[in-house]
């Protein structure tokens, strides 16, 4: 990298007065210097160094791409600075304020490098990349487009390490570049002599505030990169506890810190993961999956609550951690006016009913609640099924292939074999037929062939019962439902 | 409004004799017969009911079919809190129960847990009914779960074997099934399966002043061939 020739700090030059609105004073503070003391002048601006990276690799991609590709670099380069901005094919690091910590521009370079080049290598891209500093953001930029890797640490140096720099850097339309051609201009010192009002003229005012900017003529306005959020709260408790009950306090404080932090950034959760740390044991972890996002404390606090009174331990707790592993966009919605004698709104109903179901299965477990559904089947034992509580169940039977003759209640999970007792089925007590022979012969592909005459029979105590005979083997007769 | 109107319609207010088969507050049970012994005419509409049945498969689910059909006309969910068998969809499809708005919670269920979602089922208002089979459970839960019943104005149905030996106050109502074979049918019993009578008492009832029992035949629909 280049090393600046003048390293004698000059005085920056004096902010142009703005011609301002109506100024209006706030009352002012005691021990507050009163605001005359300054002048009525802008405070001095900080200076700033900004390190722009290069990628003309990236050129080949689509938009969307190139977005998407630029936010993980910035995600890289976010070590080095706090303030990352994109622009197109590139990044903009602010850099003065991290020299001290990381021993100056060569050595945050050196470390940037590798790791941008592995980044860049994982998408079969080239590794190399241009780049510049200089005190404008737009001057960086130009200069790592020249592609002279050039460090300029004065805003008054910018001009004659511009002024080297190709007009093809601008990156001016067809026209625009056939007219500075035609003019003679081949580099941008070319320019810095034609007077500012004529090229406003021919060029437009775009061109001259870009040229304005690079020369820290003019403010620049910046779209920082903001990283993902995340939340990952740990507490540490003071001394082991056993009582899962004294934890809940702990619980709700961090809770009560995930709602601010969710509320300053708009979000929402609709996974956590609360781990209970154990001293040489794994962690016990519960996680939270909501059916509708969430970042009310009372709501999450309920569903950890109810987690946690179902929960046993293996050992003492030692520390808390919560973490979110899922944020979602906040979706607010508005409450209507009760009226009386109008049915809440379906809103609201379901609304109702998710909260009850996550309750009930964080405190039953997710197998416990039971969705069940009827199956286009002939074997009764398939024709209905069992299936944790989902939202929209699929694939249901009209009602044409519903068995038409009677089905029961209830039905065993095996059935049942059934005595004859002086000639007779017995059960608890003795059976009588009523209705039948209703026959079902199916799943001869699957290997268990099924061929049974279903009865429908009253024991003598009441009961009606769905009985079955088998028309192969011993012909035994079975219990099979009940119709209740 | 005349006092005549005002009995009818509160269930909070009654005469002191037998409201039995009085009042329109009620659920209707779907058994006309039925609804002539049960005060308000129909079933409770928040509280908590108690049907014993010696064993299962008395029709004791018949009884309560006709107001399934309301509950998720409503658009309200049933919710089964550790049914003693698998519960059959096709049987609820043929009762005309649409299973969507049908929710099982399975038998091995800890008691504690099933009591538990059996409370926060009833407060909760979707859930327009919730059936539970539990076997004795002492007179404070049964008070906690009524309450829970009125607080959400849904109905809870609890199914068990025996009469308990102490009579919870808390209740209102419970009802006992008992299968008779009546001398004038019993030729036919055996014969065709619409002419299964069962008898139904109704032991307790707020606004009851005396067990009155009505037969009812429970499986004329179900057992018959659909369509």
């Amino acid at each position: 990298m280049e090393e600046p020739k003048n390293t004698v700090q000059l005085p920056l030059p004096s902010v142009t007065a703005i011609s301002r609105g109506k100024v209006i004073s706030l009352p002012v503070k005691a021990g507050n210097p009163p605001p005359a003391a300054t002048g009525g002048r802008r405070k001095p601006q900080k200076r700033h160094l900004w390190y722009a990276l290069y990628f003309p690799q990236l050129s080949k991609l689509s938009d969307a791409q190139q977005e998407k590709y630029l936010k993980e670099l910035a995600a890289l380069a976010y070590d080095f600075s706090a303030s990352v901005s994109f622009h197109s094919l590139s990044l903009v690091l602010e850099i003065r304020s991290s020299l001290r910590y990381f021993g100056g521009i060569d050595a945050v370079h050196n470390k940037l490098k590798p790791l941008v080049a592995e980044q860049l290598h994982s998408w079969q891209l080239p590794g190399n990349f241009l780049y510049a500093a200089s005190p404008t953001v737009t001057g960086s930029l130009l200069l790592a487009r020249g592609g002279h890797n050039k460090l300029v640490y004065q805003k008054s140096n910018l001009r004659s390490a511009l002024g080297s720099l190709p007009t093809e850097v601008l990156e001016l339309n067809r026209e625009q570049d056939r007219r500075l051609h035609n003019m003679g201009v081949r580099y941008l010192r070319d320019i810095w002599r034609l007077p500012d009002d004529g090229l406003r003229k021919r060029f437009g005012s775009d061109f001259i505030n870009r040229l304005n900017r690079a020369l820290g003529k003019t403010p620049e306005p910046l779209r920082y990169y903001q990283p993902p959020p995340s939340f990952n709260s740990c507490y540490e408790l003071p001394c082991e506890v056993e009582d899962l009950g004294l934890l809940l306090p702990v619980v709700d404080e961090i809770i009560a810190q995930l709602g601010d932090f969710l509320r300053h950034r708009d979000l929402s959760t609709s996974q956590l993961l609360l781990s209970l740390v154990h001293e040489q044991q794994s962690d016990t972890e519960i996680k939270l999956g909501l059916r509708q996002p969430s970042r009310s404390r009372e709501h999450l606090m309920l569903l950890l609550e109810t987690h946690l009174g179902s929960l046993t331990i293996p050992a003492p707790v030692i520390a808390i951690k919560v973490e979110v592993k899922k944020f979602d966009a906040f979706m607010g919605h508005s409450n209507e006016l009760p009226v009386k004698g109008k049915a809440p709104s379906t809103y609201q109903q379901s609304n109702k009913l998710n909260q009850f179901m996550e309750q009930l299965q964080a405190r039953l477990g997710e197998h416990r609640v039971k969705n069940i559904n009827s199956v286009a089947e002939h074997c009764p034992e398939y024709a209905s099924i069992q299936s944790d509580y989902k939202e929209q169940p699929k694939n249901k039977p009209s009602p044409e292939e519903i068995a038409s003759n009677p089905r029961p209640f209830w039905l065993l999970t095996t059935p049942r074999q059934l005595a004859i007792r002086n000639g007779g089925l017995y059960h608890h007590h003795c059976i009588v037929i009523l209705s039948g022979p209703e026959r079902i012969e199916t799943r001869w592909w699957s290997g268990t062939d099924v061929r049974r005459d279903y009865y429908v029979a009253r024991e003598e105590n009441g009961s009606c019962l769905w009985i079955y005979r088998e028309k192969t083997g011993k012909r035994h007769w079975y219990l099979h439902g009940i119709f209740a | 409004m005349s006092l005549d109107e005002l009995l009818s319609r509160n269930p909070a207010l009654w005469r002191g004799c037998d409201m039995a088969g009085q009042g329109d507050y009620g659920q209707p049970t779907g058994y006309p017969a039925l609804d002539d012994i049960l005060p308000g005419r129909g079933w409770p509409r928040n509280a908590m009911v108690e049907i014993i049945s010696p064993h299962w498969g008395m029709g004791e689910l018949q009884l309560l079919v006709p107001l399934m059909r309301t509950v998720v006309a409503e658009g309200k969910w049933i919710l089964w809190i550790s049914p003693p068998y698998l519960l059959y969809a096709p049987a609820l499809v043929q009762a005309g129960i649409n299973t969507d708005q049908v929710l099982v919670i399975r038998l091995d269920t800890a008691c504690r847990d099933a009591l538990w979602s059996m409370e926060k089922a009833l407060q909760t208002e979707s859930c327009g009914l919730v059936l539970a089979w539990q076997r004795w459970l002492p007179p404070r839960v049964m008070r906690r779960l009524q309450l829970a019943a009125k607080a959400g104005q849904t109905l809870g149905v609890l199914f068990q074997h025996n009469i308990s030996k102490h009579s919870h106050s808390s209740l209102t109502l419970k009802i006992k099934g008992s299968f008779t074979v009546a001398p004038h049918n019993q030729t036919n019993c055996t014969a065709r399966a619409g002419t299964i009578a069962s008898e139904i008492t109704v032991i307790k009832a707020r606004g009851n002043f005396r067990p009155l029992s009505t037969r009812l035949n429970l499986h004329q629909h179900s057992l018959q061939p659909q369509g």
